[in-house]
């Protein structure tokens, strides 16, 4: 036999260790750093309180818009000047939001760093948010979002979060807006929401080789002009579960594939149960080797692939489970997911199952935690969650611990089988009787 | 400017039955990337069996003669490490990430579905991740506006014959009648251990490693007529530019332009991955300045150029731009076209030089960022120019590109004669 039948078994583990972590007050704002030595690239995040949450109910996409505004011109400079200088030194200006933070950032090689931070800040603190521009990047980015609709996805996920949290609340409708909530913005919403939310400090994020990094030069020039204390965050929304299963189907006519958007409340970020919780939703549908994954895909054939997880921000979280399967295999693909959601209810998880999951999420840590991007972003979550430095030591050291009994118990205490809301975005002429036959929950049509 | 884009030591090795082996240590974490490039990919496939290497990649996946159904991905996740695979016209590529004292496992892991995957190959797991490529088919290609972009260019770009004219994804028809005989000879003739690069990056000495692939690779039998793909270096030019217009369920007009370049590799294409740049990369590009943001054209988010890195042929450069609302296919296709033959009168000036050398310099630094990203690149150099040491090159010879060349290469490559234009127009509503 030309091949080695056992097994290797591990060898000795080195321990891994999050970069040593700076923190500094300068400047009037707050300085987060990772020592990263050798590293030839640096990442620079600017992380403002300004997220969605802080979107006015009816402005969703308030922050997307200002996004792309910032590059239409600073007090210095126009946009195309702007555009040539901060490319010029390798960098585009990337800007994300999510519920809790906006966040805005230049990647370069280090020497270069301090001058891309510099354009960042011009482009931050003095946009010239000229009217005719800002109605043109509104017209722009709702016109992006039509394009974006036209996938499958974000009208089934608008339809599930809808139905989670009401649409009449801010949380309840999507994290970017919709093309008609952004249609509707007009410039003063912009320049208000710039003035209210872009002049505070907010915290500078750093991953990069601090030896060849002035932080306190970044800074300057990052909290120059800058003023507002912290504002209120509000505390946890309570969201009810609902008592029933419903289904909501969303019309795509001809789709040889139907979207699946199964959901429901779950609890916030700093809940006592995040860890025990997260590993219930890896073994459930984290992971490649994942049950839902290996019942639909592996076992069924009915997908590319399906996920499932707890998703949480601040005030609110939310379980959720996505795929897109065969549009004739619709119901078939639905029942078998809800069944093993409520068998893992019911049931909890094997030991086998766990040591998996608990050991993938770990291992995460040392493996994806490498480039200067990467580390940049679990400085954030430092920071939008109030954690210490050792977070990422700790939550190994919790991943590790965490028995079958906590993880089983998490999964019972939230997953919600009964309660959850089945978006199906498909052909529904085709799909419609199928699911009404397989009785797996009544149908609604959304108001 | 750098001496070289690949500042880490490179140790390289060959075992008796010809695998070839890359390792470059760096201790900065304890991780581990393992990569396996098969000189194999859909360039391959004959006439009847498009998909057919894509489908296999599934297939390593489903269980080898030491290890069961789904026990590959269940070690490695439990190992705590990452893991995929994918195949493109060129070659298919499997890799991991670990764990620095997970290595052997991973090598283990590989061997075993190098040498030992036929006899665990059943007729139901054929069954099972065909229909799950069928499902990736609809999801990425069939079900999304725009999808099948790139199924329509390549014949457009490749004559019937040429090993490109396909798309790896292949058609639903041929994968319908994939075989278990088929896979069986398809693994017997391109999984052999002369036909693939083993690269080890980060936490690991060369000599461990050596010693290793030698334990669990070493004894798998060499192959020594593996049947090349054919010849595609050569691509008559037509004279005639392609033009093809698509009517669907799309949401506004989009124009894609595709010239036949150069290979991944050569010093055309150095230039074309710069002219490529300063044509469609950033808000400083030619593309967004003139279309999106000069005239108006065109969707500010939705413009761009970019090369496909293949290298047995001369591979495609794309430009494509999406019309803004009221905006008409001809009106986009003609502004489109415009710049791009701009690109052989117009000069490039230094500022445009510059801008694009810079924003590529930092997408090399980030590709070598990570450990995973260094091997990936190490195994592509070793695996096609023979030497994986040539990946110190590239860097420097983007850097040397000059506004001289880029015109040059414009009025070589991308003249009216020779271009495709796919148009893609939503269908009127009534």
């Amino acid at each position: 036999m030309t091949l080695i039948t056992d097994r290797p078994g591990p060898g000795a583990a080195r321990p891994y260790r999050f970069p040593p972590v700076v923190r500094r007050a300068v400047a009037g704002g707050q300085v987060v750093a990772a020592h990263l030595p050798g590293q030839n690239l640096a990442v620079a995040l600017l992380l403002l309180d300004a997220g969605a949450g802080r979107e006015p109910t009816g402005k969703e996409g308030l922050g997307g818009v200002l996004a792309k505004a910032l590059e239409e011109g600073t007090a210095q400079r126009d946009a195309t000047a702007y555009a040539l200088a901060i490319e010029a030194l390798g960098t585009e200006l990337v800007t994300g939001l999510d519920w809790d933070s906006f966040q805005v950032s230049v990647q370069v090689p280090v020497d270069r760093l301090t001058a891309a931070v510099r354009l960042l800040a011009e482009a931050v603190r003095t946009p010239r948010l000229d009217p005719a521009d800002v109605r043109r990047v509104r017209d722009d980015e709702a016109n992006a979002l039509r394009m974006d609709w036209a996938n499958p996805g974000p009208r089934a996920d608008a339809a599930l979060r809808a139905d989670l949290f009401g649409a009449e609340n801010r949380w309840g409708r999507p994290m970017y807006g919709d093309p008609e909530s952004v249609a509707g913005l007009d410039v003063e919403d912009v320049t208000v929401f710039h003035s209210e939310w872009f002049l505070r400090p907010g915290t500078l994020v750093v991953a990069g080789d601090l030896d060849r990094i002035d932080l306190d030069a970044l800074a300057a020039a990052v909290f120059a002009g800058t003023g507002g204390g912290p504002a209120d965050r509000g505390g946890p929304i309570e969201v009810p579960v609902r008592t029933g299963r419903r289904i909501i189907l969303v019309d795509r006519p001809g789709s040889v594939q139907s979207t699946l958007r199964l959901g429901h409340p779950s609890p916030h970020r700093a809940h006592p149960d995040h860890v025990p919780m997260s590993l219930a939703g890896t073994v459930l549908g984290g992971a490649f080797t994942s049950r839902l994954n290996h019942l639909i895909r592996e076992v069924h054939g009915y997908t590319y692939g399906i996920r499932g997880d707890f998703a949480s921000s601040r005030r609110f979280g939310r379980f959720a489970v996505s795929s897109g399967v065969q549009t004739a295999v619709t119901a078939p693909a639905l029942v078998e997911a809800v069944g093993e959601i409520t068998r893992t209810q019911i049931a909890g998880v094997t030991e086998d199952e766990l040591a998996v999951a608990r050991s993938w999420r770990a291992g995460q840590l040392s493996v994806e935690l490498q480039s200067p991007r990467a580390i940049a972003s679990a400085l954030t979550t430092l920071v939008v969650h109030d954690l210490p430095d050792d977070y990422h030591a700790r939550l190994r050291e919790e991943l590790l611990a965490a028995d079958v009994d906590q993880v089983s118990a998490a999964a019972a205490t939230h997953l919600h089988p009964d309660g959850l809301t089945l978006v199906i975005e498909g052909d529904a002429a085709i799909i419609r009787d199928d699911l009404t036959a397989a009785a797996l929950a009544e149908m609604i049509t959304p108001g | 400017m750098p001496d070289s884009g690949y500042p880490w030591p490179i140790e390289t090795s060959r075992l008796d039955n010809g695998l070839r082996v890359v390792v470059s240590e760096d201790r900065t974490a304890p991780a581990v990337a393992v990569n396996l490039w098969y000189d194999v990919g859909s360039r391959h496939e004959p006439a009847g069996q498009t998909g057919f290497a894509h489908l296999f990649e599934h297939l390593m996946f489903e269980g080898s003669v030491n290890v069961a159904k789904t026990e590959h991905m269940k070690l490695i996740q439990g190992s705590g490490g990452s893991l995929n695979a994918t195949t493109n016209p060129d070659r298919t590529n499997y890799f991991e990430t670990v764990p620095a004292e997970h290595l052997e496992l991973a090598l283990w892991l590989e061997a075993d579905r190098m040498g030992g995957l036929v006899p665990a190959l059943t007729q139901e797991t054929l069954d099972n991740q065909r229909d799950v490529v069928k499902n990736e088919r609809r999801q990425r290609y069939e079900n999304v506006p725009y999808g099948d972009a790139w199924l329509r260019m390549l014949p457009l770009l490749y004559p019937p014959g040429h090993p490109y004219h396909h798309a790896t994804i292949g058609s639903m028809a041929d994968l319908n009648a994939a075989d278990l005989a088929t896979f069986q000879a398809f693994h017997q003739t391109y999984y052999a251990p002369n036909n693939a690069v083993l690269t080890v990056v980060g936490d690991a000495a060369a000599t461990e490693v050596f010693a290793l692939a030698d334990k669990y690779f070493g004894a798998l039998p060499a192959r020594d007529d593996i049947p090349p793909a054919p010849d595609g270096r050569s691509v008559p030019a037509t004279g005639q530019p392609a033009v093809e217009k698509v009517t669907g369920d799309v949401p506004a007009p989009r124009v894609y332009v595709a010239h036949r370049g150069h290979p991944f590799g050569s010093p055309g294409y150095d230039v074309l991955t710069v002219l490529a740049t300063v044509l469609g990369s950033g808000r400083g590009s030619r593309l967004y300045q003139r279309l999106a943001d000069g005239e108006r054209i065109a969707q500010p988010d939705l413009v761009g150029a970019y090369g496909v890195d293949l290298a047995h042929a001369p591979a495609p450069l794309i430009a494509t731009a999406t019309a803004r609302p009221g905006v008409s296919a001809e009106r986009l296709a003609e502004g489109l076209a415009e710049v791009v033959d701009e690109l052989a009168t117009v000069p490039v000036t230094a500022a445009e030089l510059d801008r694009a050398k810079a924003l590529l310099s930092t997408a090399w630094w980030r590709q070598m960022s990570t450990v995973d990203g260094r091997a990936d690149t190490l195994g592509r150099y070793a695996t096609q120019f023979g030497d994986p040491a040539r990946a110190a090159d590239r860097l420097p010879a983007w850097l040397a590109v000059t506004a001289e060349q880029i015109a040059e290469a414009a009025a070589d490559v991308l003249g009216a004669a020779d271009r495709v234009t796919l148009t893609y127009l939503p269908e009127e509503t009534p």
